[in-house]
């Protein structure tokens, strides 16, 4: 009865969804439309939505014309799984400290961690550059995934540990009064407790580091075989002419991954989100 | 090493020179091929399609005759070749060579990061000399220009006719510039001219053009800033308002890039740019090319801009760079070069020139004015006086200052950047 | 599990270990470094000399407090409509209607995207000559002729709010969206049985018990913001006439354009300063804001 609504509720909900849409997914549908554009109508006065000569040429010409691109995808691919375990690593125990343990500075660490975020990485460029320099990590995946995770972990510290304050204490009670070492309460109660929550953490983690790749792999890494996507992307540009088709349909192309694990994971993420990461 | 030996007596000493001397045999035995071979890294904007071919052509044609150094290409996207050469140098681990913006060697010079070259005066007077001033401070050359350009500028003859002007006949001075603007803007439905004024650092690019054809200079071979001169308050005032009232809309907008897609869609009636639109517009319209016009004050110019091969210190292959850089910008090498990459001559003087000028005679509106042309301001903080100069021109174009004031406040802030 | 016998606990510390060294390593060391260079005129030069608050006091004569002003005013707004259009997406794909699943997959691109590929496209739609904005505009007669939205001041201010905002809706939109379903059903069943309008339940039940995770979800919002740099720096590079400039942008210019590291470097520290005092003085509001409530 609470969820009947009345004809004209459905409509207006509706319509509010396809206005909230149309904002999100605008620029999707533009570029769209310019990866189907060969390159000289790529643009057309006045503003028409079907122009003439659309094809999928794009789609197909761009891996001839980019020839790593798939190499590219693959690299950001990988290079955000990396960073998503490398974070889980050091975000669940952190968040399960923050949360259940009382120790000196809590407070102060947990305001500190989460003053990291307000620093940009665009600044810390060259100490971090001089810093990968000398632990011989140039040209390696290592520079591109390890200052990746540093940034992100803060959020994921954050969202694990309001989840897991959610979590009665009374398991990991009942576990330690019979017995179990601290270290096997983590890795048998709560982590398969705080499996939605984990979940949630790590495909926010893996998303971020899908989408914000850019300047350390640009600064850290010379060889073309190891960029990410973003950064290949932007072999776009050549000279004088941006061929903003393939570039369109390369970056279409790029995001079908992560949106594809998306869909799988879709549920996980509300379900993680609801159980309790949300209240604070 | 030695001394100690000598210490020790004849014998050990001969035995260590035999030592010596085979270990040297062994390793020069081992052949060019050897695995130790110094690398060379080198740092090139864009990708290889446009005269990489050629380039990996030379420089195994350098290789081959200096054993022992590996080349080492490195491509980085335009926006970020620059900024990713300098962040090296600055971080000390250097490139030996980068393709640099000539506009950004007085700064790494000052900053004691590059080396300059030794040009004897035949190699010297190969190049034209304003192409020389792009490269040139305190007497030394720091860089050896590797690409160039010069604008022009590109009319419609279709939109000239249709407003009733000859489309034959390109502007060559600016007020007739501004009528064949007028009457487009007026009798057709495109507006007469294309202008940039965004923050990006072309706007400055096409402001120098003005600069430059009206007797004014940002910066004199003394290195004093003498930006604040009626020619330039001229220029100003043409550019940001009368030149802007019968533009696009919106010029704030509008970056060079985005006015080639104004200008095939017959929507401007002219705009400046370099040789490059020629093969970019193609037949999307029926263009003419001329030299940029002459304003009143002053007479034909344009804006020279070179990119230079900049060899960095500290590389640990200084010499190597520098015999490299030299082979790849000799006459002939460069020549092929640009023929390859399409780009404008940079010795108007060599034999192949007079060829291109016969085949494709839209070449001379971008090779005459040369004489006369000036180059980007050369100072220590480009981005500095770029930032300077975008917002006077944006202060004119959104009616926020005189054209007086911005040029006076202009110079002002300019002193600190030279 | 606390400790036993009196023992000082380290067992937590040994926890937060990894977190600790990876943020050391990545963060602090280099964060230390930067506090030091702005106390030095660091740039190009091989030679570093240090000069104590000069560069700080360069940065004050400068007209820096205005782009602090402006900063905030940016972030403001910008988080403000983000909540605003998180609040009516979440209360949109709350709804029981057909098809919700799908909607919420499609909220999610914008997430997703590399920034900078969005924000491409949002330069290509801003354009007044062959933009989809402009153009569907003047087809439908809401504009006169082409509008350039980049092109002067305040356009151009809104233009990269909104921007951003589509960059943040996905993030805000499905955390909220789990807010609200965190709401037990029986107090809206009771409501509803009493005779409760929609708009009354949201107004009395959602809309105060989502509160706090608004709060929460505002401040790491406003701190993403504050630093927002692609966005801004791809669609106008701080322009026209510095409309846009932010700190950050401003810092970026510095730092980075024009190789003054020891200035980059002090306004980089200004950042963390007024980042961190605005997030205590948010803290501080929330927790007063809480306790009046609780209170009621």
């Amino acid at each position: 009865m609470i969820n009947k609504y009345k004809w004209w509720e459905k409509v207006g909900i509706y319509f509010g969804i396809a206005v909230f849409l149309t904002f999100t997914l605008a620029p999707f549908f533009e570029a769209f439309l310019v990866s189907l554009r060969p390159l000289n109508k790529i643009n057309s006065i006045p503003y028409k939505i079907i122009t003439e000569g659309m094809s999928f040429d794009a789609y197909f010409t761009m891996w001839k014309n980019v020839p790593k691109l798939h190499l590219y995808i693959w690299n950001s691919f990988f290079i955000a799984t990396a960073v998503t375990i490398i974070a889980l690593i050091a975000v669940i125990p952190a968040a399960w400290a923050f949360a259940r343990f009382e120790f000196k500075g809590r407070d102060a660490l947990l305001g500190a961690f989460l003053a990291i975020n307000m620093v940009g990485g665009a600044v810390l460029i060259i100490p971090l550059f001089k810093l990968m320099s000398a632990f011989g990590w140039l040209n390696t995946y290592w520079a591109m995934i390890v200052p990746g995770a540093a940034f992100l972990i803060p959020t994921g510290i954050w969202l694990l540990r309001s989840y897991l304050m959610k979590i009665p204490r009374e398991l990991e009670e009942a576990a330690w009064v019979d017995g179990a070492s601290r270290l096997y309460i983590l890795r048998r109660v709560i982590i398969p407790i705080a499996m939605p929550g984990i979940v949630v953490v790590a495909i926010a983690t893996f998303i971020g580091a899908y989408a914000q790749q850019f300047l350390f792999a640009l600064t850290f890494n010379s060889k073309t075989d190891l960029y990410p996507l973003p950064v290949g992307i932007y072999q776009f540009f050549g000279r004088q002419t941006v061929v903003w088709n393939e570039l369109m349909a390369a970056s279409l192309v790029g995001i079908l991954p992560v949106l594809i694990i998306y869909i799988f994971l879709q549920r996980y993420i509300i379900a993680g989100l609801t159980a309790g990461a949300v209240k604070e | 090493m030695l001394k100690f030996w000598q210490q020790k007596g004849s014998s050990q000493m001969k035995l260590a020179k035999i030592l010596l001397g085979s270990a040297v045999v062994i390793g020069s035995m081992a052949g060019v091929a050897h695995a130790e071979d110094a690398r060379v890294h080198i740092i090139l904007c864009g990708d290889d399609t446009w005269g990489g071919a050629v380039n990996d052509a030379h420089m195994g044609e350098w290789e081959a005759a200096n054993p022992g150094f590996k080349t080492d290409i490195e491509y980085v996207p335009w926006g970020q070749c620059q900024e990713k050469a300098t962040t090296l140098a600055a971080a000390g681990n250097p490139a030996a060579i980068a393709y640099m913006g000539s506009r950004t060697l007085k700064q790494l010079a000052a900053n004691d990061l590059i080396l300059s070259h030794d040009l004897t005066a035949d190699e010297l007077a190969s190049y034209a000399a304003p192409i020389l001033g792009t490269v040139t401070a305190d007497g030394k050359v720091w860089g050896l220009p590797r690409a160039f350009s010069t604008k022009a500028l590109y009319w419609n003859k279709d939109l000239f006719s249709a407003a009733g002007l000859d489309p034959e006949a390109g502007p060559t001075t600016w007020s007739e510039m501004l009528d064949a603007a007028t009457a487009v803007k007026e009798k057709t439905d495109a507006d007469g001219f294309g202008l940039a004024a965004a923050s990006f650092d072309n706007t400055m690019h096409q402001f120098m053009n003005y600069i430059y054809t009206n007797g004014g200079e940002v910066i004199n071979a003394d290195g004093d800033i003498v930006f604040n001169s009626p020619n330039n308050v001229e220029a100003l005032e043409f550019y940001g308002k009368t030149l802007a009232a019968v533009s696009q809309p919106g010029p704030v907008a509008y970056d060079r890039a985005k006015l080639r897609p104004l200008f095939v869609e017959s929507k401007i009636g002219m705009f400046v740019s370099g040789p490059w639109e020629r093969n970019a517009v193609g037949d999307a319209v029926n263009w003419g090319v001329t030299s940029m016009p002459a304003g009143p004050s002053g007479g034909p110019g344009t804006l020279l801009i070179t990119d230079s091969y900049a060899v960095f210190k500290n590389s640990g292959v200084e010499e190597a760079a520098l015999s490299l850089a030299k082979y790849m910008t000799s006459p002939d090498k460069q020549m092929e070069f640009e023929i390859a990459a399409g780009l404008t001559p940079l010795r108007p003087d060599h034999a192949e020139v007079a060829k291109m000028r016969a085949e494709d005679p839209t070449w001379g509106a971008f090779l005459d004015a040369i004489p006369t042309g000036g180059p980007e301001p050369f100072v220590t903080d480009y981005v500095g006086l770029q930032d300077v100069i975008n917002e006077a021109i944006q202060a004119v174009v959104l009616g926020e200052a005189t054209a007086a004031d911005a040029v006076a406040e202009a110079a002002e802030a300019l002193e600190e950047y030279k | 599990m606390q400790s036993l016998g009196g023992r000082p606990n380290i067992f937590p510390y040994l926890l937060l270990l990894p977190a600790l060294l990876i943020t050391l390593l990545i963060v602090a060391w280099p964060l230390t470094q930067t506090f030091w260079l702005s106390f030095t005129d660091s740039s190009l030069k091989p030679t570093t000399n240090f000069i104590g608050f000069d560069n700080y006091e360069k940065i004050f004569a400068k007209k820096f407090p205005e782009v602090i002003a402006r900063t905030f005013y940016w972030m403001a707004i910008s988080v403000i409509f983000k909540m605003v259009v998180g609040v009516a997406g979440a209360m949109l794909l709350n709804s029981a209607v057909m098809g919700r699943g799908f909607f919420r997959l499609l909220v999610m691109p914008p997430w997703i995207v590399p920034i900078a590929v969005g924000v491409f496209m949002w330069r290509w739609m801003y354009n007044g000559q062959f933009g989809m904005i402009s153009g569907v505009a003047q087809h439908l007669g809401i504009l006169a002729g082409p509008f350039e939205f980049l092109a002067t001041r305040n356009s151009a201010f809104y233009s990269t709010i909104v921007t951003d905002v589509w960059v943040g809706t996905p993030m805000v939109t499905i955390y909220l969206l789990a807010a609200m379903q965190s709401i037990s059903t029986d107090l809206h069943e009771a409501a509803w049985v009493d005779g409760a309008s929609r708009m009354y339940r949201f107004r009395r039940i959602t809309l105060p018990l989502i509160m706090p995770a608004v709060a929460t979800m505002g401040l790491l919002s406003a701190i993403w913001t504050f630093n927002s740099f692609d966005i801004i720096w791809i669609l106008t590079e701080g322009g026209p006439r510095n409309a846009t400039t932010t700190m950050i942008i401003d810092t970026y210019k510095t730092a980075i354009s024009r190789f003054k590291y020891g200035e980059g470097s002090a306004r980089a520290v200004m950042i963390v300063i007024f980042l961190s005092s605005f997030a205590g003085f948010y803290f501080y509001m929330i927790s007063r804001f809480a306790k009046r409530s609780l209170g009621k």
